[in-house]
């Protein structure tokens, strides 16, 4: 086991150093040149070249490379060729105001989904089974930003109870903070929650069909307990690899959702970058992103292992 | 435990929705305290080395000043210095100076700064507007409240020029860490910012000025027009500087709560069209362009009728204006006509623009009004501003383009024949010279000449001026109707 | 069977304004006209107007267009490289599983909104670059989705037989794993029809999606928005229509799932 999940550490490890030259290659060949945006539009050619010295974007592609790859191994994501800040720790407090977003937004996910899915598969021959796989069905067919927009008009704009956007940090007003995070936590979890909510009820049902759950019946139980007792751990092993995926999902809905909430993330923080060409810096985020996902991969993948006990014993 | 979660999850949201329910969702806090939502956020607070008009915005006026500064009907007033007189010859200009101003750092301000901040123009900045000051020729002090400025030939626009950002007075011992630090003599100080979100502005305590009505004043920078909007709607935000989502405004206008402000602004919505490529550099294939769109249908629908149609680079607030909008009335069967005549047939050009909301709904109506007359379009978006200054401004690799000339006087762009819209033009370009250096007189009438040839030439379209909306909450007041300078000036709003 | 019926319908509708707009749509989608803009519902305009004055019905059709274009872009690009790397990975040498799956999780590493505005930044964005990217973004969850089903197939008594009386990989593959996978794979190009379907409309709700003036839904919503208080018609229209088409893609494939998965046919 420990020499498995060692192996997963080393293979977590190379992917992302192999994202970071993907990463760095796309970089290298995007239009525009930062020199020339940091500069603005009349900018002399010979500034230009001194400014492209200053940036380093004069040097070959690998010195430029390695150069980048040490100082992110330092925490040191260089400086934005725009702001002409530190990268790092903007990254960070952007990726904390992710962070929350996601983690909120998984939880409303996991609230609605869990008990939703598992009484759709348990009511499965009922109406009100059916009614649950109904409602999910339309949850799942709802884009994350409609429902932010109408979030928005109905709880901000005509009620006035929430705000519409905009960020206040926990440390500063914890019941702000709250307050802000609902309206955006809310259309990233219920749109997400309906699709999890699929996953979970055809896990289940998978489960409720197997040779055990039938036996642990014969002998008396309930389903419901006969669920609880013997089917969640295998029913968690698709769901697992499911919330892995949808972290990814939940990545892209933030970017949207942030830009409807006006919530300074990493997905404003990139769109930003982007258009202003700003070339390390969408360097950084990007990495940090990727990275990300291939934590997650890793953290499930070794969940994988622990929980299907058939894949234990290989 | 998984069940746990949830549950306690649950009772926190329900809990913290319950508690708010009723209560308003405000954060401005106090009376003193203003907010203010804005679409661009500033790179850095260095607008010396970085380019764009987020910085000026924030900054000018509020927390930097100049010796002069346009007032809201577009004149130039005193700020740092009382007064100044002109030489006969033009090139001597002699200002004395306000007493007793301090900078925020604590330094005094004098001559020396004035000489300080004029001549690192030249040597420290890099944005391309500097070159407004390479014909200062030198600057003596005087006395400590006496500057002499010398140019190396007179210059209308030099004087001008001070009113923007390049006029901004700096201390020697304040220019360390523009980026982060600013340090200037106006009423507010930045005191705190949170980027992707908000610069804070609080009262400078030593301003030597009228302190102004709001001790704090909130930029909040929200990028999208609709969110902005429900910002406003929601109590975030107390002022929406610049309306970018013109249909909006009835809403407001509907409703108690909210007053809306509209003037006119320096900003030419322009359709660009590059003077140096076939067809396009034929006069009668851009004048037929220009009679097949329909200026009025598209100020209409791309921007809610809210705006003016101009005719030339000139808005209505400069001194040499003249209403040359209906020089080219709508008429699709001269566009054709003349196309025909130039020998123009199955036309196919690329509509490069920014990738921001005036443009995108500006080109759709372009490109239909257009087809009309048998000339198709490619519309491609580019990101705005990196790739559209890159492909289109720098390197001219467009047929036609539209984007807003936020600049004020930005028609003397037209005498310089590298910009980006190719227009060569010997007598503009004299015109342009003899403007610049003539008695204020002479500079209105060459400059109206110079609008009108420009209009001749359909050397570009300018689909209309972009409109002025602020939209207010109806408890701030003091703002006014046309933005004339680079700055949001906050020093005139005061609670009414 | 309820499932399949109701999808087919929904997404026949979405198929057949697509194709209809192919000869026939009420009003040119793309024609701006000033004196009838923002028209409510009506006879003329059955579903009003935009702000441009063009027609509603007709941007709808042709938007239709769009999407099923791209879901089917993006789902065949995902579907034809994800499913046979998947069973690979599945059925193959250990280590060669191993690295087909490690770059897989490479690939998944990059999600469709990332991959596009990348995309977009390096090509300028289009309908292209967003199908392609979102396809390759979902390349990954067919090839996850085909490896785990082909695990559990390749472990069950029949293949074990098969494996011990000679039958070649292929034969195994094609005769027991693909069908026993099939209906998995299904379901996910349901939910990755949808996934591409709403993630167009997310990309052009962003700028990073489809051009103007060439209709799609996602950016009819976006340019609805500023207008969402007086006229919620023009984010409706376009919102329901993707609804439709994200429920009706679900619903086939739970429909096609109970008719091809005998286990579950039994038992329902």
């Amino acid at each position: 086991m420990t020499a498995r999940v060692l192996r997963r550490v080393a293979i977590f490890v190379v992917s992302v150093l192999a994202a970071s030259i993907v990463v760095f290659l796309f970089m290298a060949v995007l239009p525009g040149d930062p020199a020339q945006v940091a500069l603005g539009v009349n900018a002399t050619p010979e500034l230009l070249a001194k400014t492209r010295a200053e940036f380093g974007i004069d040097r070959p592609l690998v010195t430029q490379y390695f150069d980048w790859i040490g100082g992110v191994l330092h925490g040191d994501f260089g400086r934005s060729y725009v702001t002409r800040d530190a990268i790092g720790p903007q990254l960070l407090d952007r990726l904390g105001v992710t962070l929350w977003l996601v983690g909120a937004g998984m939880l409303v996910a996991l609230v609605i989904a869990v008990p939703a899915g598992t009484f759709a598969a348990v009511k499965h021959r009922k109406a009100s089974g059916a009614g649950v796989s109904g409602l999910s069905q339309i949850g799942v067919a709802i884009p994350a930003f409609l429902a932010g927009i109408i979030l928005v008009q109905i709880f901000a704009v005509q009620l006035r109870w929430l705000p519409s956007g905009g960020w206040t940090p926990p440390d500063q007003n914890a019941g702000e903070f709250l307050r802000g995070l609902i309206l955006p936590a809310l259309s990233l979890g219920l749109v997400q929650g309906a699709v999890l909510t699929r996953y979970v009820r055809s896990a289940v049902l998978d489960t409720l069909g197997q040779d055990y759950l039938r036996t642990a019946r014969s002998k008396g139980l309930r389903p419901g307990q006969a669920l609880v007792r013997h089917g969640l751990r295998n029913a968690s092993v698709p769901v697992v690899t499911v919330l892995g995926l949808q972290l990814a999902t939940l990545l892209i809905g933030a970017v949207v959702v942030e830009r409807v909430f006006v919530l300074p993330g990493l997905g404003s923080m990139l769109l930003d970058a982007v258009s202003a060409r700003d070339l390390l810096t969408v360097q950084g985020i990007v990495l940090v992103l990727v990275a990300g996902v291939l934590l997650v991969n890793f953290v499930v993948d070794v969940l994988y292992t622990v929980l299907d006990p058939r894949l234990r014993g290989s | 435990m998984k069940a746990r979660i949830p549950a306690v999850a649950a009772v926190l949201l329900l809990a913290v929705t319950g508690c708010s329910a009723g209560s308003s969702a405000s954060v401005s806090a106090g009376p003193g305290t203003l907010s203010v939502g804005f679409t661009a956020e500033p790179a850095n607070f260095d607008f010396t080395r970085t380019d764009g008009a987020a910085i000026p915005q924030a900054l000018l006026y509020n927390v930097y000043e100049g010796l002069v500064k346009l007032d809201a009907q577009g004149r130039i007033v005193p700020l740092l210095a009382k007064s100044w007189t002109i030489s006969p010859d033009r090139k001597t200009y002699d200002f004395q100076l306000q007493q007793g101003v301090r900078f925020s750092n604590g330094a005094q301000f004098t001559a020396e700064d004035v000489k300080f901040s004029l001549m690192r123009v030249k040597t420290a900045w890099t944005i391309s507007i500097k070159s407004t000051m390479d014909v200062v020729d030198h600057v003596d002090v005087v006395a400590p409240d006496h500057a002499r400025v010398v140019l190396a030939k007179p210059s209308n626009g030099w004087l001008f020029s001070l009113t923007s950002r390049l006029g901004a007075m700096f201390s020697p011992t304040g220019v360390a860490d523009l980026a982060n630090r600013p340090v200037g003599t106006g009423p507010y100080v930045v005191a705190a910012r949170k980027r992707g979100d908000s610069v804070v502005l609080k009262e400078n305590p030593g301003y030597w000025g009228r302190e102004p009505a709001y001790s704090t004043v909130v930029l909040k920078y929200i990028k999208d027009p609709t969110a902005l909007n429900n910002a406003l709607s929601s109590n975030g935000i107390d002022v929406i500087s610049a309306v970018t989502a013109p249909d909006s405004v009835p809403q407001f206008q509907a409703d108690d709560r909210f007053q809306v402000i509209q003037g006119t602004s320096n900003s030419e919505v322009t359709l660009a069209m590059n003077n140096q490529r076939a067809p396009l550099n034929d006069v009668r294939v851009r004048r037929a362009l220009t009679y097949a769109i329909d200026r009025k249908a598209l100020l209409d629908t791309a921007w809610a009728g809210r705006g003016t149609l101009i005719g030339s680079m000139v808005p209505p607030t400069d001194p040499w204006y003249e209403d040359l909008a209906n020089v080219y009335p709508f008429e699709p069967a001269k566009a054709k006509a003349l196309l025909s005549e130039a020998g123009v047939t199955n036309l196919n050009l690329r509509l490069r623009i920014p990738n921001l909301p005036y443009a995108v709904s500006a080109a759709q109506v372009v490109q239909s009004q257009l087809a009309d007359v048998g000339v198709r379009t490619t519309i491609e978006p580019l990101d705005f501003p990196a790739v559209w200054l890159k492909q289109v401004f720098t390197d001219h690799d467009y047929d036609l383009s539209i984007i807003q000339h936020v600049e004020a006087r930005d028609i003397t762009t037209f005498g310089k024949p590298k910009y980006y819209w190719g227009y060569d033009s010997k007598r503009v370009q004299q015109l342009l010279a003899e403007a610049d250096s003539g008695t204020p007189e002479q500079q209105v009438a060459d400059m109206k000449q110079v609008a009108r040839q420009l209009n001749a030439d359909a050397a570009a379209d300018w689909l209309f001026l972009f409109p002025n909306v602020i939209v207010a909450k109806a408890k701030v007041g003091g703002f006014a109707a046309n933005q004339v300078s680079e700055s949001f000036d906050l020093t005139g709003l005061a609670p009414r | 069977m309820r499932n399949l019926v109701l999808g087919g319908i929904l997404v026949g509708l979405v198929v057949l304004a697509a194709l209809l707009s192919f000869f026939w749509t009420p009003f040119d989608p793309v024609k701006v006209d000033a004196t009838h803009r923002l028209l409510g519902f009506g006879a003329s305009h059955w579903f009003g107007t935009d702000k441009f004055g063009r027609d509603l019905l007709s941007q709808l059709m042709v938007g239709a267009r769009t999407t099923l274009y791209v879901g089917v872009v993006a789902v065949g690009i995902a579907a034809v490289i994800g499913t046979p790397l998947g069973i690979l990975a599945g059925m193959s040498l250990r280590w060669l599983g191993e690295f087909v799956m490690r770059v897989n999780d490479l690939v998944l590493a990059f999600p469709a909104l990332l991959l596009a505005i990348m995309f977009g930044a390096v090509f300028g964005a289009d309908t292209l670059t967003a199908m392609v990217a979102i396809g390759i973004a979902t390349i990954p969850s067919f090839a996850r989705i085909a490896r785990s089903g082909t695990l559990q197939v390749m472990s069950t008594e029949f293949v074990l037989a098969a494996r011990a009386g000679g039958r070649s990989r292929v034969h195994i593959a094609v005769r027991h794993v693909l069908p026993n996978v099939s209906g998995l794979l299904i379901v996910q190009a349901s939910v990755s029809f949808a996934i591409a379907v709403l993630a167009e409309a997310a990309l052009s709700f962003l700028g990073f999606g489809t051009r103007p003036p060439t209709p799609s839904w996602g950016r009819m919503l976006q340019e609805s928005q500023e207008l969402l208080t007086v006229q919620p018609r023009l984010a409706l229209v376009p919102g329901i229509a993707i609804a439709v088409a994200v429920l009706g893609f679900n619903l086939l494939g739970d429909g096609l799932r109970d008719r091809l998965d005998p286990r579950l046919a039994a038992r329902v």
